[in-house]
């Protein structure tokens, strides 16, 4: 048995693929059965399509609708939205804030899947290894998965105050000057710590039953071989999680690059914390950085956004045929 | 797999009823929000009048919303609805767009202008509010081009609060401070003593400029000009705090209740903070909490923003006679002149009409310190109306770079002619 990537699979598709295949024979020989089967597959289609329609493509639609109309407070009123093309794309591309806040994103989601990555691997091969009291261990790496964000981030924020925070008490132990962790300068990597901390145990689960799926066989084959650990984990493990690896990082990257609830609760995304999606959020609500309300401009980046989370979708539909092949 | 006829029967019949019901749900979920209210002329009588306020911090048990009840006119429930002021404006929006506004609705004073500008908002003449007998100063933010939208339910100011326990160990004479130079010098000799400084909200957004607005136009800074070299020096007194350590960093991102919080562990000498917090501070028996007016840059005392939301009508398409003959009530019953002291006692509020308020003041001693900061009061949106919004972001801005400097005079000076520049 080969590793199960996690694949999507929608339940639906056997039973529909059946339902073709059905309605091809009955249609050859009785045409008259063959409609009640037609409808029922469609009936059976129709809340998904449905689904899909009102909770996916409809919303879609209206933030591209959006971000082509320029919308004020006063549209949802008088519904008086003029279409400007890609006026505010432009205004957005221009915006001196624009390209900072794309190279924050970019350190941010980086560094976040790098070390969370690296980590969470390091921990699942250490967890692998099946030690007394390694199941508990491991639920407990578990825990910043389990609390609400607005505990953690409310808990990495006093850590990191600059006056009284814990985090400052603690390098101050070895004679570091205390940081301002949160202002405009530095909140970029505080933001950045906490959400490595965060996204730990996703890693670590997902990269754990990874290397579940692995067959023993292979190492003891190596062993005999007189491969060391190190050789193992290269030859053995790497290669054949590089699957679950590329489906880690693929679903780690969109969590990442959309992550607003734990930059907004530590800095409101103000400074260099401010990312794509933080910026996005402050516009379309008022809030934060941008106290001014500015819809069409939020749907640009969020539009952004999105061809960013597809073009991403796309790589990895890529690495993953070739793996196949 | 093999199915029989019947399974296969009822699998088709299952699909179909799965989907016919998916169908009818979205429908009814469309057509919800126009039924009810048909008749756009007579006005028919609303049973359920909504009510919208920015108060969450009381819950349905409290007195506010039990007083609030009581306004109700006969024959008719009220249904109250809390949000926070940061997201009533935009959650108002979103209502009137859908065309289930709320009947009465309780926003911001320096919302008023976007809200009414951008036509969330009924005139009072439409309504039938009546709208004389309050203090100019109060009222101004609820008339827009010439058009007055609301009233003030009541009315809060910032002040100065000390601690007169740190005051008296530093030898500092409170009545000294009269001018920016007396405020530092005596923050000096607290955080000397070994105390801490003043605590205030720098937060991104609208309650960070509220609180800055005092030092601004204390300053002699003028909102049509908010990147003037007088503006550069509040935002340097207020970054050197920082820098000097008289404030907490955490003035950054600190709201009102932050700071507040930090002032009462009692380890700071002064708390730039609200009249709201009057009562609060004479009851807490830790150390003598005292309020002085804020000082102006060269002496004198510092105007301030006057705070405290508005009452109004949001608009309504269908059946808007009946849903403004119930704000009316409503409205009525909780600025009506009889009424405005024990509306304002309840969210720790001045009345906003001039006697009414002399009476508060003369039954709560608490209230005297604060008689020549509140009518001394200036309106945010007074000068610019409904461009105060931008400005006021760019004065956000512009202060968050100033705090972040600490100190720096360089990065203070940028800060602000960025507002001039953009």
């Amino acid at each position: 048995m080969g590793i199960q990537t996690p694949a999507p699979a929608p339940s639906l598709e056997p039973a529909l693929e059946e339902q073709d295949a059905e309605t091809g024979r009955t249609h050859r020989h009785r045409r008259r059965r063959v409609r009640p089967t037609t409808w029922a597959g469609l009936a059976f289609v129709a809340p998904l399509v449905a689904y899909l329609a009102v909770f996916y493509a409809y919303p879609l639609y209206e933030n591209v609708s959006m971000s082509l109309h320029r919308y004020t407070r006063a549209t949802f009123v008088t519904g008086q939205a003029p279409f400007v093309g890609f006026d505010i794309y432009r205004e957005v591309l221009a915006s001196p804030q624009f390209w900072p806040t794309v190279r924050q994103t970019a350190t941010f989601v980086i560094v976040s899947l790098v070390f969370q990555y690296a980590i969470g691997l390091g921990l699942a091969v250490f967890f692998h290894r099946g030690f007394r009291l390694s199941g508990l261990l491991r639920a407990l790496f578990l825990v910043p998965w389990l609390l609400p964000i607005i505990v953690s981030a409310t808990t990495w924020q006093w850590m990191m105050d600059a006056d009284n925070g814990i985090l400052n008490r603690f390098l101050g132990v070895f004679g570091v000057d205390p940081i301002w962790w949160l202002n405009n300068e530095h909140s970029l990597w505080a933001v950045t710590i906490a959400n490595i901390w965060l996204g730990i145990p996703f890693n670590l689960v997902i990269l754990y039953s990874g290397l579940q799926n692995i067959p023993t066989d292979l190492y003891e084959a190596a062993s005999l071989d007189g491969a060391g650990a190190w050789r193992q984990f290269r030859t053995i493990t790497f290669p054949l999680l590089r699957p679950v690896t590329a489906i880690t990082l693929l679903l780690g990257f969109v969590y990442t690059l959309k992550v607003v609830d734990i930059v907004w609760i530590m800095t409101m995304g103000t400074g260099t914390s401010q990312t794509l999606a933080t910026w996005a959020y402050s516009m379309a609500f008022g809030k934060g950085a941008s106290a001014l309300i500015q819809y069409s401009q939020a749907s640009v980046v969020g539009t952004i956004l999105l061809l960013v989370a597809l073009l991403m979708g796309f790589v990895y539909l890529f690495v993953q045929r070739r793996q196949e092949d | 797999m093999i199915t029989t006829r019947s399974n296969h029967r009822l699998t088709v019949f299952a699909g179909v009823a799965a989907g016919a019901a998916l169908v009818t749900s979205l429908a009814a979920c469309s057509s919800g929000s126009g039924g009810g209210s048909s008749d756009d002329k007579t006005g028919a009588k609303i049973t359920t009048i909504n009510v919208w306020d920015p108060y969450p911090q009381y819950d349905d048990s409290s007195d506010w919303a039990k007083y609030l009840q009581s306004c109700a006119p006969e024959g008719t429930t009220l249904k109250r609805t809390t949000a926070a002021t940061a997201d009533l404006l935009n959650n108002l929006t979103t209502a009137v767009k859908e065309d289930n506004a709320p009947d009465v609705v309780m926003l911001d004073n320096p919302a008023v202008p976007e809200a009414a500008s951008a036509g969330l908002v009924a005139p009072a003449e439409d309504v039938g509010i009546d709208t004389s007998g309050f203090d100019a100063n109060l009222a101004g933010p609820g008339t827009v081009s010439g058009t007055t939208y609301g009233v003030p339910i009541g009315a809060n100011t910032l002040g100065l609060y000390y601690n007169a326990d740190i005051l008296k160990k530093a030898g500092v004479d409170p009545a000294s401070i009269t001018s920016w130079d007396a405020l530092n010098a005596a923050l000096e000799k607290v955080t000397k003593a070994g105390d801490k400084g003043i605590t205030f909200a720098g937060i991104s957004g609208e309650e960070g400029v509220f609180q800055f607005l005092p030092w601004f136009w204390g300053a002699g800074a003028n909102l049509k000009e908010p990147g003037s070299a007088q503006a550069t020096e509040a935002g340097q007194l207020v970054s050197d705090w920082i820098g000097k350590g008289y404030a907490p960093k955490s003035a950054i991102s600190d709201n009102q209740s932050a700071s507040w919080d930090l002032f009462l562990t009692g380890k700071y000498a002064f708390a730039e903070n609200g009249s709201w917090f009057a009562q609060a501070a004479s009851t807490q028996k830790k150390f003598k909490a005292v309020m002085m007016p804020i000082p102006g840059k060269d002496g004198g005392s510092a105007p301030v923003p006057t705070g405290g939301e508005f009452v109004l009508a949001p608009t309504h398409k269908s059946n808007a006679a009946g849903h403004y003959a119930a704000a009316k009530q409503v409205i009525e019953c909780l600025v009506g002149k009889d009424n405005q002291v024990k509306t304002a006692d309840k969210l720790g509020y001045f009345a906003a009409n001039k006697d009414q308020r002399q009476k508060q003041i003369d039954s709560d001693a608490i209230w005297k310190p604060w008689a020549a900061a509140i009518e001394s009061a200036q309106g945010r949106t007074t000068d610019l109306g409904s461009a105060y919004t931008p400005t006021s972001a760019a004065l956000s801005t512009a202060l968050q770079s100033s705090l972040n400097a600490a100190g720096d005079a360089d990065a203070v000076k940028q800060a602000f002619s960025a507002i001039s520049a953009g």
